[in-house]
């Protein structure tokens, strides 16, 4: 009698978690969601934002069809993201679920107004990935990810992991991702940055700006005329959650530089021997550069001492890089170049930009005694007044395979 | 039944009376319990004596006669040249071959035959020299060990032996020891008769480079085949009869100067105390001898092979064998035992290893696999990466059941398979096989009720569920993965670990004959290098502390002399 | 059931499994709050100090091998004074516990189960805490010396994964909000190692008693270290300036781990083993709540005992009516309890001592 009762016992225990939690399952189960891979927001004309979605739609695979997936992009105009969600999720059979979402787009025009609502009530969802990445579009975010489409990979999700693995061999971009954006919001000594995206201008029809360096592309204008429709180059600069400016090519390789986030990347130099052509390099920074932040007479005084070492890619017919003398002209010419360039980039963003959004700060914080000094100092309003000495040395070696010609 | 028993049943306070039998854990003392291994062979084994009762007398204390039922002592009288002496057999039961033994050991020496007629002082003359009137003649005197040797046993192998370490040697591999009165020497006669090779290889447990000898159904057979190998005057074997009706022979086999005493009274204590009707196989024993069934899981290690089952007792447990059946129950046994298989001693230390942690992995992946799956597709669509979540989507498409309703119809017709194969008449036994897997899968996907990946997801716990030893093991593993698939389904992976927590919980209560069931590792005790994964040959020197065994040491520290 | 001893080894393991909870609640986020950067030098010389305790009852405790503080008080004051003991001990173990229960099943309803009610996410642990209850003190032990070290293996897991997104700048400045701040109004700390607690109990428990030295000290800083490693994760990882408080902050650690594009969201895994070894927590302070009562009562056998503390861990978990309440007893209420308590405990066996001095 009394295993018959604790059996029964048994029994109704299970049914009365399998009823409670059943509301639960439905929720989450895999069968019931629709994932968004992609989150664009626009300034609307008839309500506050625009939200645009993109799915995949999995391809069936039955016996021996192997169907291409498909990708959807639909569009709504909303209040919030979240009034957004609940008309779509009334438009869709399927509930939208943003647990694989991979990037969060932008427009300029609303990353001007100010982001940091947006950011916080993403983050505070539940599903939203924090290494997701953030992307500020110069066109339309609509446009950009209906543009979005994989050239050399099956699925789009596939081209959305890889694409910011570029950062660390090229430089040119940066791994913004939602979660280092929102630590920066709060940080006081540095500030948020994402990566700036754009519609290859071939397939838009604007004109390209007249460009002397192949250095200086940006997405939107760069000269590359290719079959898929998006670029990633250059960065977004924001100064708390308000954008004010952007980075082309070269200055984010030098954002990417300072924070010590590229294994190495390709720069041409001109040419000590000859005025009219450059040189390619190959530079890979060395673990002994250092960064120095003092204060002095109550503005930062920034030394910035770095290594480099480097190989020269481009070779010219009668070329010798065994000659000392000739190698170290190039080192010369690499050092004033890079300590040029360095120097443009860490004044705009102190002067024009006021945003240190390399994240200098940090280097000073270990000077004050307590939290109380370093706030009463406010690093945001001094960075304008920052000294910055920058001084490069790159050791060149011979070329890569060849070293004469 | 009224409602205040139920009440008083389900809220009131009623004393548990549970039977608890426990192991001392003398690790803090070792020295009470254990002879060490160099003390014992000192002693010097004395000579045989001429008085045969203080040889009988010697031999029964040595060789245990009053429990041991498979020694014989046979007495009887030897007739010499006429004359009658007092004589003793001894020999073991099984090991010897009978007819020989009648015909040419009892009969040559207990029969009147034509040498025996003789029966006068005559001593044979060797020379005569007459001088004198005085005859002087050397004879031989009438030496009864020679005259026994040369004349009276017409067996090839007969040697004359003087100390009882040589006749017990002899005795052990077979041979039929004679003791005669007056003499102090003994004939240690070569008459072995064991059976070898009616048996056959072992079905379920095959090891590659072990031998390939398996028990048969006549326990004789099957403790002379413990009796060889383990070679030595302390095995007992004891035999205790159980079942009113059948009264099966049962053998309790352990080493007298290993194995700890309370454990073999504990054993002996259960089975004299089954009132049963009849014991047919090894199988109802064990659940006879089990003290309760929490989880199911087994406490007893049952065995096919002799060479597993004297490496247990040589490492302190305790044997027991039935009559009709070709199992050894070892026992205790705990939880490292059952994913452990006769051939890792065999192998090299790293392989061994690596195949236990495969079996480990094996006996999670067959627990653990299909509620991690649910639970995943249902609570935790983060965790899986977005390729494969787009594969599992398309793959669900035309699939019209929920996830929980797809793995328990699969799971349940794999069991239905498995159950099938055992039974279909041989010709197209493995064909059965193949066919219910790849076709009925394969039909069964193309149908649209089932996933290819929930088919991969089943084949795999169904195949790393054979991965495990011993087959009870796995049928405890396969019955509990419906409750974590249940689990799974409810809460996600809280409710698996939950599930996890109380599962393990319940394991670390269970004690098999006293032993916790988790040993070493909880209780964590310094095992001592008899873990789950195998030391090098040459480091195991300690015989597992937690069988509290009389003989701590198995091995000197530096074991392999020659290398050093 | 309680005739089974604990091992050094499985000593130590129950002193730390109070510290099993510390992952999921926000306690890591309110000792940064409190002393901002300078919170592990904070914990170090926290740390110091629970030594310097822990060697202390060790000391106090030698005079009266064998027995736990309940039998203590009773040589102090009689068997009121024990009873009066008794009862804090266990109103402390009983809300603490529920009240941990109510948040991380809060915490769990937030993620997982949104529309399912808190009563069941609750009743499950509840009746996973009853089946196993009823096993006995052994099994309990047993299965934190299993589950411990998988605790400690997620927790430095933690911590390697996301070396790549800690900021080591975020120790500096060293002195947080100043002197006063981190070593005088930091001392609250302490309550953070409630593990002490559990050393009070423990005497009577142990197979060695001579190693109850070894027990403490190691317990004590085998706490600091797991406390340390906890908190450095968070504040290596976020922003102490943060006027943004997780619901649990381990957890929104634990989002940001990934190895490539491929592993990803691995925080269901530690959501796995953190229930665990909750689960663990939750038995423990059961059982000795359960064996402080068998004791003030003289009873026999306690299993009746497990469910009516049970019924009334429940009801107190039930009771708070939102979050914010939980929030304010988890930063506030908490580490003075357990600091009290602790001092309490130092308190009786000082008077202990005095007492047998004068009595001789």
């Amino acid at each position: 009698m009394n295993s018959i009762l604790k059996k029964i016992f048994i029994i109704i225990i299970i049914l009365v978690f399998l009823v409670a939690f059943n509301t639960s399952y439905s929720a989450l189960n895999l069968d019931n969601l629709a994932f968004v891979i992609a989150l664009g927001i626009d300034v609307s004309d008839t309500k506050e934002i625009k939200v645009t979605f993109q799915f995949v739609k999995a391809p069936s695979t039955t016996e021996g069809s192997n169907q291409e997936s498909q990708i959807i992009e639909d569009s709504v105009d909303a209040n919030s993201i979240a009034n957004a969600i609940n008309i779509m999720n009334t438009y869709f059979a399927k509930r939208l679920d943003l647990s694989h979402c991979r990037i969060i787009v932008f427009s300029e025009e609303i990353a001007a107004h100010g982001i940091s609502n947006y950011i916080y009530t993403l983050m505070n969802d539940v599903q939203v990935r924090p290494s997701a990445n953030i992307i500020v579009s110069k066109c339309n975010a609509e446009y950009y990810i209906k543009s979005c489409d994989p050239s050399l990979e099956n699925s789009i999700s596939r081209y959305y992991d890889l694409f910011p693995d570029s950062s660390k061999y090229t430089g040119y971009l940066t791994n913004a991702t939602i979660g280092n954006f929102f630590n920066s919001l709060i940080c006081n000594y540095c500030e948020p940055y994402t990566i700036l995206g754009g519609v290859t201008s071939s397939n838009s029809g604007s004109s390209q700006t007249a460009n002397v360096d192949d250095s200086d592309v940006q997405s939107g204008s760069s000269p590359i005329s290719g079959t898929k429709g998006v670029e990633n180059i250059g960065m977004a600069v924001f100064k708390h959650d308000k954008l004010v400016g952007e980075l082309n090519a070269i200055e984010t390789v030098c954002f990417n530089i300072l924070k010590k986030d590229v294994d190495s990347f390709i720069i041409s130099i001109p040419d000590p021997n000859n005025e009219n052509s450059n040189i390619d390099v190959f530079v890979t920074p060395l673990s002994k550069s250092k960064i120095d932040v003092k204060i002095v007479n109550g503005s930062p005084y920034i030394k910035i001492d770095y290594y480099f070492g480097a190989k020269v890619y481009s070779v010219t017919e009668n070329s010798s890089y065994l000659d000392e003398n000739s190698l170290s002209a190039i080192s010369n010419s690499c050092n004033k170049y890079l300590e040029s360039v360095l120097s443009e980039y860490l004044y705009k963003t102190s002067q024009e930009f006021k945003s240190d959004v390399t994240g200098l700060g940090k280097y000073v914080i270990s000077d004050f005694a307590t939290n109380q000094d370093f706030e009463n100092y406010n690093w945001t309003d001094n960075y304008i007044n920052s000294t910055f000495d920058v001084t490069i040395d790159t050791n060149i070696d011979s070329g890569v395979l060849l070293t004469k010609t | 039944m009224k409602v205040k028993d139920i009440i008083n049943n389900v809220f009131g306070y009623t004393p548990k009376n549970t039977y608890h039998f426990s192991l001392p854990d003398d690790s803090d003392n070792p020295e009470s319990t254990t002879i060490q291994n160099s003390k014992d062979d000192q002693k010097n084994s004395p000579n045989i004596f001429e008085n045969i009762d203080t040889n009988l007398d010697y031999i029964k204390t040595k060789y245990n006669l009053l429990i041991n039922s498979d020694i014989v002592t046979r007495n009887f009288i030897l007739n010499a040249r006429g004359k009658q002496y007092k004589a003793l057999l001894l020999y073991i039961d099984g090991m010897i071959d009978s007819q020989a033994l009648n015909d040419f050991v009892l009969e040559p020496l207990m029969m009147r035959n034509k040498n025996n007629l003789f029966d006068s002082e005559q001593n044979r003359v060797i020379s005569e020299a007459v001088t004198n009137n005085i005859t002087v003649r050397k004879v031989k005197k009438f030496n009864l060990d020679e005259y026994i040797q040369n004349c009276l046993i017409p067996q090839n192998n007969v040697k004359k032996e003087t100390s009882f370490k040589d006749i017990f040697s002899g005795v052990n591999s077979g041979n039929c020891a004679l003791f005669v009165d007056t003499l102090p020497v003994c004939f240690n006669i070569d008459i072995k008769g064991f059976k070898q090779r009616s048996i056959s290889q072992p079905e379920n447990e095959v090891v590659i480079k072990g031998s390939h000898e398996a028990f048969v159904e006549n326990i004789r057979t099957n403790t002379s085949l413990l009796r060889r190998l383990t070679n030595n005057e302390n095995l007992i074997i004891e035999n205790v009869k159980v079942g009113k009706i059948t009264q099966t022979n049962c053998t309790v086999c352990y080493m007298q100067d290993i194995t700890n005493s309370d454990l073999i009274a504990e054993v002996k204590y259960r089975l004299n105390n089954l009132e049963v009707d009849s014991l047919l196989s090894a199988g109802e024993l064990e659940q006879l001898l089990t003290d309760n069934n929490i989880l199911g899981v087994p406490k007893i290690l049952v065995s096919e092979r002799p060479d597993n089952a004297v490496k247990n007792l040589l490492q302190g447990r305790v044997i027991v064998l039935v009559n009709g059946s070709p199992y050894a129950l070892i026992m205790p046994a705990v939880l490292i035992d059952f994913l452990s298989s006769p051939e890792d001693t065999n192998l090299k230390t790293i392989f061994a290893n690596f195949l236990k942690r495969i079996r480990a992995l094996a006996a999670f992946f067959t627990l653990l696999l299909p509620g991690l799956y649910v639970a995943i597709t249902s609570f935790h669509r983060e965790i899986i990466p977005t390729e494969l979540l787009y594969t599992i989507l398309g793959s669900r498409q035309s699939v019209p059941f929920p996830t929980i309703f797809e793995i328990i119809i699969m799971e349940i017709s794999f069991e239905i398979i498995r159950e099938a194969g055992l039974r279909v008449p041989s010709p197209i036994g493995p064909t059965l096989g193949i066919v219910g897997a790849l076709v009925l899968g394969q039909a069964a996907v193309s149908a649209g009720i089932v996933s290819p990946i929930l088919i991969i997801i089943v084949a795999i716990t169904g195949i790393s569920s054979f991965a495990i030893p011993d087959f009870t093991f796995s049928f405890h593993l396969r019955f509990f993965r419906f409750a974590f698939i249940l689990s799974g389904f409810i809460a996600g992976f809280i409710g698996i670990g939950i599930g996890i927590f109380v599962y393990l919980s319940t394991l670390c209560d269970i004690e098999s004959f006293g032993i916790p069931y988790t040993t070493p590792y909880a209780p964590a005790i310094n095992s001592k290098n008899n873990g789950f994964l195998l030391p090098p040959i040459w480091r195991r020197e300690y015989r597992a502390n937690y069988l509290a065994s009389k003989r701590e040491k198995k091995q000197d520290k530096i074991s392999m002399k020659w290398k050093f | 059931m309680s005739t089974s001893k604990l091992g050094t080894f499985e000593a130590i393991l129950l002193v730390l499994s109070i510290l099993a909870p510390f992952t999921v609640i926000s306690l890591s986020r309110t000792m940064i709050n409190e002393t901002k950067s300078s919170v592990l030098i904070n914990i170090i010389y926290i740390t110091i100090i629970c030594l310097v305790i822990a060697f202390l009852i060790y000391k106090l405790f030698k005079k009266f091998p064998g027995l736990d503080i309940l039998d203590i008080s009773q040589y102090v004051g009689g068997n009121v004074f024990k009873n009066i003991i008794g009862f804090i001990f266990i109103f402390y173990f009983i809300i603490t516990s529920s009240i941990f229960l109510r948040s991380f099943c809060e915490g769990l309803k937030v993620v997982y189960f949104p529309y399912t009610d808190i009563v069941y996410v609750i009743l499950l642990f509840i009746i996973a805490i009853a089946v196993t209850n009823t096993l006995g003190f052994n099994s309990t032990i047993r299965t934190t010396s299993i589950i411990f070290p998988f605790l400690i293996v997620s927790i430095i897991l933690l911590f390697v994964g996301n070396l790549n997104n800690f900021s080591f700048y975020r120790i500096f400045p060293i002195q947080g909000d100043g002197f006063e701040n981190t070593f005088l109004l930091g001392l609250t700390n302490i309550g953070c190692f409630a593990g002490i607690t559990y050393l009070y109990f423990l005497p009577p428990l142990l197979k060695e008693p001579k190693k109850f030295k070894y027990v403490s000290i190691l317990s004590v800083l085998l706490s600091g270290l797991f406390i340390i490693m906890c908190v450095a994760t968070l504040l290596f990882m976020f922003s102490i300036y943060i006027s943004t408080d997780e619901i649990m902050p381990l957890f929104s650690v634990s989002r940001y781990i990934e190895f490539g594009s491929f592993f990803q969201r691995f925080e269901s895994l530690f959501l796995l083993i953190w229930t665990i070894s909750f689960c663990c927590y939750l038995s423990i302070s059961c059982k000795f709540s359960t064996q402080i009562l068998k004791k003030i009562f003289n009873l026999k056998d306690s299993s009746q005992l497990i469910y009516i503390l049970l019924i009334l861990t429940f009801a107190i978990a039930l009771l708070p009516k939102n979050y914010s309440i939980i929030n304010y007893f988890e930063t506030n209420i908490y580490r003075y309890l357990s600091l009290a308590l602790i001092f309490l405990g130092i308190f009786v066996l000082v008077l202990s001592n005095l007492k047998k001095k004068a009595g001789g």
